[in-house]
């Protein structure tokens, strides 16, 4: 049972702190918030016995560590929009062929 | 006698729908675009809305302009650059030529509308990419509606129109065409709502869209547009749903507003 819920934390700590590198970092608290009670419920059933407690430490490590990258990306990045510069041309060529055609179409 | 009546009625008419446009050349709305990601809402993408005078040899005609563009960071995913334009007569709003250049992760169209008001026809080219490198021509004469147009004017138009008596319920209809294809979309108006935006609290004039014989907007009622309750009627709040998922499309900045 409880490798089992350190298997499942493990993962979802995993996809918690690629999501955090990734532009979707806004997805990360889902499967941190899963990793993290996943977590605390191995803790929960460990703390009887004398094991090594090391492989949840670094899965809570792993999990803190992705939702301080997302906080940190949602808080301080700011969305701007990428290169326009072939937008803006497109955008100027289009009006001067644009003005050809109406001249064509008698306007 | 009679004709003289109607010109003069026409006349009448084209001179209160110039009055009437909400809107004047080198308006610029920009809104951001947000999809819904396991109920998270990302923002995606940069909406503008512009609106600039061109001039030919004999007139002035409006250019009605809308461009997507994708935030940098979904750049290297999916990189939308799409232009949508359309030049119509600056005082009635009819639509010259359509232009819909779209760029969205790869795929490249472009479609060219040319209006021929008289005939009730529309040359229509479609300019599509080759998988072996270069592009292809489609061009056909596709016959449309008295009132057809195209969805960039559409949305022009929708403002032009008066809610201040309409009842809620009340429903108006719009012929787009779109892919060589006509469809109806229609608009119920469903009362005032006061909505928080970034440029303020607006008590907004709310539409719900539905789009008959496609199944592009999905749900009933769940495809929402928020309009200004002022003179400007500026389209600041927009909710969709379409078969892969909801959005939302909201206010960022306004400029060159006429009122």
């Amino acid at each position: 049972m409880k490798k089992i819920i350190i298997i499942l934390g493990v993962i979802s700590a995993t996809i918690a702190v690629i999501l955090s590198v990734l532009p979707l970092s806004n997805l990360t608290y889902i499967p941190a918030i899963i990793a993290l009670i996943f977590g605390l419920i191995a803790i929960y059933l460990s703390r009887e016995n004398k094991e090594s407690k090391k492989i949840i430490h670094l899965l809570l490590l792993i999990t803190i560590i992705s939702l301080a990258i997302a906080t940190y990306k949602s808080v301080f990045n700011t969305v701007e929009i990428g290169n326009t510069e072939q937008l803006e041309k497109r955008e100027k060529e289009s009006e001067e062929k644009a003005i050809e055609e109406l001249e064509g179409l008698g306007l | 006698m009679q004709r003289l009546i109607f010109t003069f009625l026409l006349l009448f008419i084209i001179n209160t729908n110039a009055q009437n446009l909400p809107f004047q050349a080198g308006e610029k709305l920009s809104f951001t675009a947000s999809y819904n990601m396991s109920g998270i809402l990302t923002e995606l993408a940069q909406v503008t809305m512009e609106t600039s005078e061109v001039k030919t040899s004999k007139s002035t005609i409006l250019r009605l302009k809308c461009t997507a563009t994708t935030y940098s960071k979904w750049d290297i995913f999916f990189k939308i650059r799409d232009i949508y334009e359309s030049y119509v007569n600056p005082k009635t709003l009819t639509p010259y030529l359509y232009k819909r250049d779209i760029s969205e992760g790869g795929y490249n169209k472009f479609v060219q509308y040319k209006y021929n008001h008289n005939s009730k026809t529309v040359a229509s080219l479609i300019r599509k990419k080759k998988r072996e490198g270069g592009t292809y021509d489609i061009k056909k004469t596709v016959p449309i509606s008295v009132n057809a147009n195209d969805i960039v004017t559409t949305i022009y138009k929708l403002r032009q129109l008066n809610f201040s008596d309409t009842i809620n319920g009340s429903n108006d209809s719009f012929t787009v065409l779109f892919d060589n294809k006509e469809a109806t979309v229609s608009f119920t108006y469903l009362g005032k709502e006061t909505i928080n935006t970034t440029i303020g609290d607006k008590e907004c004039y709310k539409l719900a869209i539905s789009i008959q014989g496609t199944d592009v907007l999905k749900g009933n009622n769940s495809n929402l547009l928020w309009l200004t309750a002022d003179e400007n009627k500026i389209p600041i709040y927009a909710k969709f749903k379409i078969p892969v998922g909801n959005g939302e499309l909201k206010i960022k900045s306004v400029s060159g507003l006429k009122y």
